[in-house]
């Protein structure tokens, strides 16, 4: 139903690199958002330790994921909402189409949502005749531009502000300008239209509480509050694994994504929504509609090697840190998740194969695992990948690489475990390297099939001496 | 609820449930830690000095967090001061200057209503819903008529259930007569809570929410919301702007506690 560009990924990430604004917008969230979530971490009352209890309530959660969405899902009906479970993007988007026929929707307004992304849900109900509006300001304008969001919470993070000065002008018919606030106004202009007069309101969940029976949003704009409160009904879409047992975890996991996601002690709007306004209140949706979406989740639920990445809770913060997101950007993972996160979910969720240049394109930094406000170790998680890649498997599907890069690596391998073979390998590429064109004492080109290495660098050439023989010579010398 | 019981059950083969591997038994949290318990007690016997510390934080975070924070402390100043900021302050859609507040006990004390300044200006109230049999008016009747109010009003005035003070996080639970639109659809909200209600973090707030008796038995409803600060937006270059799709400010009164 969703479709990835991940196949794209060289390509785009090409076109990115050589993309001077694009450069300095991904520079500035990095320089600024990076350090500011560093910098609460190390200021939280509790101690860097929290990070890893948060990590503890995450895994339990996920390892009793059973036993919690069946408490969810009791409460919310207790409180007079509907849950449904929708194994397949597919199942989850008929649900939705379904609950806007029956109560006879024309427009909607949507919270950001990664889950509606990764289902394509607005795409299918634009084709029911639904008018959808995308709230969250960036999303609004990706949406107003045709584009995808190039990351998890700043989705337009890609985009100028004279880019959307043009854009506001040419779509909102508004005059041209460059002012961020002005701007803004213009949206909110725009949008507040589209909330006074929707009928149905969709968002995400970032974190179900099971005792109590609520979903949470979080937001600074007050878009989902909105969407949550104005229309006469509203759907919300959780990805099964977003979910913790109890009050107190949730707590600490909400200020820790809030550190993650923005650099902020606490989200400016964070709602409990547990069900339908009761009868004597003066507002708030006739109906409450829970989806729970499963999607791909429970085949990494059930292998031990990928679980750790459902306790993630999708607050971008390996995105601000990650060197590779940092000059590619967001467009070249070819899906809703980008950055080291995008990197493990989006093989897991739509294929291996098909995302393959994503976990390979990674650098195995660790940055990413050091940011994430709960610890995740995402470069295991993208080394388990890479070696499906080049072994296959069958569970996953993977079709192993070709078979050349492997052969040569066990012939490599015999051979440096072989000293004189060595030895012998060395002194022959140390003369024929002198074939090889040169510049500045640098190899400048490597014939083929080694020739990927030497595309976009120079390679320094053998020495004359290897190490271990200069090591003899200085220890004999000395003696 | 179709799809229900397979949906669990592909969690459960997934996990391996089966013999030995029912779940953790303890996963529900039901007693409260020595911890938690001593921070109940702690919140409970807070002392009037240590409200007024508390004032102080909110005081120093408020600037950051572009909350105008004012200083006056008894009903008759916050009136007086509310009414001028009726007054001063300009409509964002419009000309009409409405005003809609919740229908709660300290609200009604400052009698915005007898002030003389404000004669020009519509004060709505969001009334309880009704509704049922014998009711003069519907509920939908009623609520669509509330509805109307808040869209018309310029400026909404709430008290809140609590305001924890290192993240000036109000607390809001939804109530007969407390709209949930009049802390967000009005272009500016204004807040008017008493120095008790003060708590000194998010901590104590779920602490208090979790294993307080009282707090047990109301819930937290169907929609509690936490509020930190004004509607706001980086999404254009990272430039923060106040007044995204909410209110464009947040004007913040804290009611002195009665003297010991
Ligand atoms: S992996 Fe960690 S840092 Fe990245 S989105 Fe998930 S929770 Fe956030």
């Amino acid at each position: 139903m969703s479709e990835i560009t991940s196949a794209e990924y060289k390509k785009v990430a090409v076109d990115s690199i050589a993309d001077p604004v694009l450069q300095s917008a991904l520079e500035s969230l990095q320089s600024r958002l990076g350090p500011a979530t560093q910098n609460l971490y190390q200021n939280l009352p509790e101690g860097q330790e929290l990070r890893k209890t948060a990590h503890g309530y995450r895994r339990k959660a996920i390892d009793n994921l059973d036993i919690l969405l069946e408490a969810l899902a009791d409460n919310v009906e207790k409180n007079g909402g509907t849950v449904h479970f929708a194994a397949t993007d597919k199942e989850a988007v008929d649900i939705c189409l379904n609950i806007a026929r029956d109560h006879d929707v024309k427009k909607v307004v949507k919270g950001k949502s990664m889950v509606t992304e990764e289902i394509g849900l607005n795409h299918a109900l634009e084709e029911a005749g639904i008018d959808v509006a995308e709230t969250d300001l960036g999303e609004f304008i990706i949406q107003l531009a045709d584009e995808k969001p190039t990351h998890i919470v700043a989705p337009a993070i890609h985009k100028t502000r004279q880019q959307v000065g043009k854009l506001f002008s040419e779509k909102l018919g508004t005059p041209y300008t460059e002012d961020p606030p002005t701007l803004t106004f213009d949206a909110r202009k725009a949008l507040r239209e589209k909330f006074l007069t929707a009928d149905m309101g969709i968002t995400g969940c970032n974190l179900a509480c099971a005792e109590t029976g609520h979903i949470t949003t979080v937001s600074n704009e007050g878009n989902i509050r909105m969407s949550t409160t104005l229309p006469k009904v509203h759907v919300a879409f959780m990805g099964m694994e977003r979910i913790v047992a109890n009050l107190e975890e949730q707590q600490s996991i909400l200020r820790l994504m809030s550190m993650g996601a923005a650099g902020q002690q606490i989200g400016g709007y964070v709602s409990y929504i547990g069900g339908p306004a009761a009868e004597n209140h003066c507002d708030g949706p006739q109906a409450f509609h829970l989806i729970i979406v499963d999607n791909g989740r429970s085949k990494i639920l059930a292998d031990e090697e990928f679980r750790e990445m459902l306790c993630c809770i999708r607050c971008g913060a390996c995105l601000n840190v990650c060197p590779v997101y940092g000059k590619i950007g967001g467009q070249a993972y070819g899906s809703a998740y980008s950055g080291p996160v995008g990197a493990v979910v989006t093989p897991l969720l739509f294929g291996v194969n098909n995302a393959a240049d994503l976990c390979t394109g990674e650098t195995l930094c660790g940055a990413c695992r050091q940011a994430c406000p709960l610890e995740i170790n995402l470069p295991r998680m993208l080394l388990a990948l890479r070696a499906k890649l080049s072994e296959g498997d069958a569970k996953w599907g993977v079709q192993p690489k070709g078979k050349s890069e492997k052969l040569m690596f066990e012939a490599w391998q015999k051979i440096i475990k072989r000293r004189k073979v060595y030895d012998l390998f060395l002194k022959i590429g140390y003369v024929l390297q002198k074939i090889l064109p040169a510049q500045d004492g640098m190899i400048r080109r490597l014939p083929f099939p080694f020739n990927g290495w030497t595309n976009n660098r120079n390679l320094k050439p053998l020495a004359a001496k290897t190490f271990m023989q200069r090591w003899k010579e200085r220890e004999g010398g000395k003696q | 609820m179709p799809g229900r019981t397979e949906f669990i059950q592909t969690i459960g083969k997934a996990l391996g449930r089966g013999a030995g591997n029912a779940g953790d038994a303890d996963i529900f949290t039901t007693t409260a830690s020595l911890e938690q318990e001593a921070l109940l007690a702690r919140i409970k016997t807070r002392s009037a000095a240590e409200r007024k510390q508390l004032r102080g934080v909110i005081e120093q975070v408020a600037g950051p967090l572009h909350i105008d924070f004012h200083p006056e402390d008894n009903l008759d100043d916050i009136a007086g001061a509310i009414g001028r900021l009726i007054l001063e302050k300009d409509p964002e859609w419009g000309t009409e200057k409405s005003v809609v507040r919740w229908d709660h006990p300290l609200l009604s004390r400052l009698h915005l209503e007898s002030l003389a300044e404000l004669d020009g200006v519509t004060l709505h109230t969001t009334d309880c819903v009704s509704g049922g049999q014998g009711a003069k008016v519907s509920a939908a009747a009623q609520r669509s008529a509330i509805r109307e109010n808040v869209e018309a009003s310029f400026i909404g005035i709430t008290s809140a259930d609590y305001l924890a003070a290192a993240t000036a996080t109000l607390v809001m639970r939804s109530r007969p007569g407390h709209a949930r639109s009049a802390s967000l659809v009005p272009s500016i909200h204004i807040v008017v809570i008493e120095e008790e209600k003060l708590l000194a973090n998010l901590e104590e707030l779920y602490t208090l929410l979790k294993w307080d008796p009282e707090e047990q038995a109301q819930g937290l409803t169907n929609c509690l919301s936490l509020i930190s600060g004004p509607s706001k937006t980086g999404d254009i270059e990272l430039v923060m702007v106040h007044g995204a799709h909410g209110p464009r400010e947040l004007h913040l009164f804290i009611v002195k506690g009665e003297a010991p």
